[in-house]
């Protein structure tokens, strides 16, 4: 058994990927993993990312699977579970053995490998979707929107091009307080992703540098008044709200943080 | 025309806002699906197929675009309506120009999807509408928004306001309020059948003729391309499901609408014409007929085959899927390997993408109820309609009684083993209540309509 050793990243799985066909390799007898674990009769390999190798590997999946099940194998690799490069690889491999068409990667449930990416795949999407209408930005001075995000897998990556193409002539930052990774869109330019900048994009209540346009906080008020006079007091649910806009969201978003 | 909005002021913006969305907070359409929109690299503003919630509130409804009236002024004395003329409350209209930036400095803030624009009768209908048209004009054509705009059109108002108006939103609706003629007589004294049905006729043919003049010239600009939607109020007038349902299915056929939105009625004004509810709104009633709605729109179900005039109301045990179910016991079990699109589709337990997920399944290898549960199917409720390769999950009594039984009881009857295959015999003490009660959750989950 010949395990790749990955980087855990987009590129790390797809170079791993790349290195496996490259290679030649029996899908039975090939696993790719992001940490080494001792196992018996398991040789180790580690395998370099390269975005050469990587864009090479994203074609054939957009070619060979279409651009719905490229984007599920992406989503699937923004979570944090250990087993995704294997899920992934397993799935790239059966769908390419099948010769499966567009839009089919994912119709053999029942075989566990393409489950596991599928809900990893479906977990991702589901809070890629929950977080397009939960990010809530607010207007530092000089115009720049800032939005802060906590999400359980690392999707500033798919969040970006949402809202770069929604508001193309803003200039916006999209941070995850999480992984320390903020999204930079300049007005009417292309927008790119910045790692480590932690102190830099302090939150502006947590007595960073950042401060808040004076009409900011008119707009805020006014969204929370929007927000109460919306709700219909018969029909007062809490639960049901709780389910559709989970706790772990709320911290972020305007209408639910403390007003100083 | 101007001059009339001016003398508005006095109130500060957030007085308005909060008056103009309590106006409007019952009306509940809030989806802002069906348009696929891109960017174009300059104007503010998209448009997702599948909608987005930007946030939900107390009442567990989703927010998905800013709701408001333009005004809650109205010359109608409608006798469920809070904002009827003769209700004495604060009123508030908006300028266009309010409208525009809020809308604006909302949706760049991401609280909102879009606009929903509604509005209280302000003179007379063509007036109102001309108001509407104007702030519509103003939002894409001064403020050069690209988001989603739902807009109503007012009953009575001129039809070529209403086509330009058209042009300019993504969805437009007339509410029917009242599912017939007689209850609309009885609450709604200026509002007529007629008025309504005649606006809905005409953005059903706008519709057509675009999509025709589009097939032509790509460019062509686009009329009301989410489709239109309407309201019906569910429990003012003793109208039974059987009939909103009916009358549903020929607005879907007839009319070609995208949604039918279904409002359990609140009691505002406290008119001695209208039912008191003590129990609060009708929600499980709303429930059922959102649940209906989708068997009629995505599983090929009609509606007499759902309810009748002898039985017409739904169960309220039972929703109307399972309830089909165990009246037509001669249908089931369905071969899960073998049986098509539309005959999974009735079973309970099983939806439309769990449907679609079998068949694709099943290509590559027969499926077990394994299988079944890493689909999607619920098989809680499936387990008494399907057999895997012939078999039943575990031996079941195929009999009305026994699957109502085994499909209302709150704590599984069946207790389910780790690995979801074994069952445990019965006994004495297994014997929960028959009745289940419907949560709060359920019921209200059919309000938002899951979009």
């Amino acid at each position: 058994m010949l395990i790749y050793l990955c980087e855990d990243s987009l590129e790390g799985v797809f170079s791993g990927i790349y290195k496996a066909f490259e290679e030649k390799r029996d899908k039975n007898d090939t696993a790719l993993a992001l940490q080494e674990e001792p196992l018996l009769f398991a040789e180790y390999q580690s395998v370099e990312p390269d975005a050469d190798r990587t864009r090479r590997v994203m074609n054939t999946l957009l070619r060979r699977f279409g651009e719905e099940d490229a984007l599920s194998l992406c989503l699937a690799l923004s979570s944090e579970d250990p087993g995704k490069a294997q899920a992934v690889y397993g799935t790239v491999a059966d769908g390419l053995r099948r010769n499966c068409r567009p839009g089919h990667l994912f119709d053999n449930l029942a075989e566990s490998t393409v489950h596991k990416a599928f809900s990893l795949a479906r977990a991702a999407g589901r809070e890629l979707h929950h977080l397009q209408g939960f990010v809530r930005f607010e207007e530092l001075e000089q115009k720049v929107l800032y939005g802060v995000i906590g999400p359980k897998h690392n999707l500033v990556t798919f969040l970006m091009p949402h809202f770069a193409d929604r508001l193309p002539m803003e200039h916006f930052l999209l941070y995850d307080a999480v992984r320390d990774i903020c999204g930079v869109h300049p007005a009417g330019a292309a927008w790119y992703l910045q790692k480590g900048s932690g102190e830099r994009f302090a939150l502006p209540g947590a007595g960073g540098t950042l401060r808040l346009s004076e009409e900011e906080k008119q707009y805020q008020t006014l969204f929370r008044h929007f927000c109460q006079a919306i709700a219909i007091r018969e029909r007062y649910c809490p639960e049901l709200q709780k389910k559709m806009l989970p706790l772990r969201y709320r911290e972020y978003m305007t209408e639910w943080k403390k007003q100083s | 025309m101007m001059e009339y909005l001016a003398l508005g002021g006095g109130q500060s913006l957030t007085e308005k806002l909060q008056i103009l969305t309590d106006a409007a907070k019952y009306d509940v359409a809030c989806t802002s699906s069906g348009v696929e929109r891109k960017g174009n690299g300059r104007d503010m503003g998209n448009s997702i197929a599948a909608g987005i919630c930007h946030s939900f509130s107390s009442d567990g409804r989703c927010i998905s675009l800013l709701k408001i009236l333009l005004t809650n002024e109205c010359i109608y004395d409608c006798r469920y309506c809070q904002n009827r003329c003769s209700n004495d409350l604060p009123r508030a209209t908006f300028t266009p120009e309010e409208v525009c930036t809020l809308t604006m400095e909302f949706y760049r803030r991401n609280y909102i999807e879009g606009l929903f624009l509604s509005s209280g009768i302000l003179r007379d209908p063509t007036f109102t509408m001309e108001l509407l048209y104007r702030t519509l004009w103003l939002l894409r054509n001064r403020y050069r928004f690209r988001g989603y705009v739902h807009v109503k059109a007012i009953p009575g108002a001129e039809p070529e306001l209403i086509r330009r108006t058209g042009f300019l939103a993504d969805r437009m609706s007339v509410n029917l309020e009242l599912p017939t003629a007689a209850g609309l007589k009885a609450l709604a004294p200026n509002k007529h059948r007629k008025s309504i049905l005649t606006p809905m006729r005409q953005i059903q043919s706008g519709i057509l003729a675009n999509r025709n003049e589009l097939a032509l010239y790509r460019s062509a600009p686009h009329f009301v391309s989410g489709g239109q939607s309407t309201q019906v109020i569910v429990g003012a007038t003793p109208e039974s499901d059987w009939q909103i349902l009916n009358v549903a299915e020929s607005l879907y056929q007839k009319f070609d609408l995208k949604r039918v939105f279904y409002s359990a009625f609140v009691n505002v004004t406290g008119d001695k014409a209208l039912p008191a509810l003590p129990g609060g709104p009708p929600l499980l009633r709303e429930h059922r007929l959102y649940q209906a709605d989708w068997l009629l729109r995505f599983y090929g179900f009609r509606a007499s085959e759902l309810l009748d005039e002898e039985r017409p109301y739904f169960n309220v045990l039972l929703d109307p899927k399972e309830d089909w179910a165990v009246r037509h016991l001669e249908c089931f079990p369905v071969e899960v390997n073998r049986a098509p699109l539309e005959q999974l589709l009735r079973v309970p337990g099983i939806g439309v993408k769990s449907a679609r997920r079998i068949v694709a399944a099943r290509r590559s290898a027969a499926l077990g109820f394994h299988d079944l549960k890493k689909i999607g199917v619920v098989l809680k409720r499936a387990v008494y309609f399907i057999t895997c390769s012939g078999r039943l999950m575990y031996p079941v009594k195929l009999e009305e009684d026994a699957i109502v039984r085994g499909l209302t009881d709150g704590k599984d009857r069946v207790q389910f083993g780790s690995d979801g295959m074994t069952y445990r015999q019965l006994s004495l003490f297994d014997d929960g209540s028959f009745s289940r009660p419907v949560s709060a959750l359920e019921r209200q989950a059919g309000a938002l309509g899951e979009l």
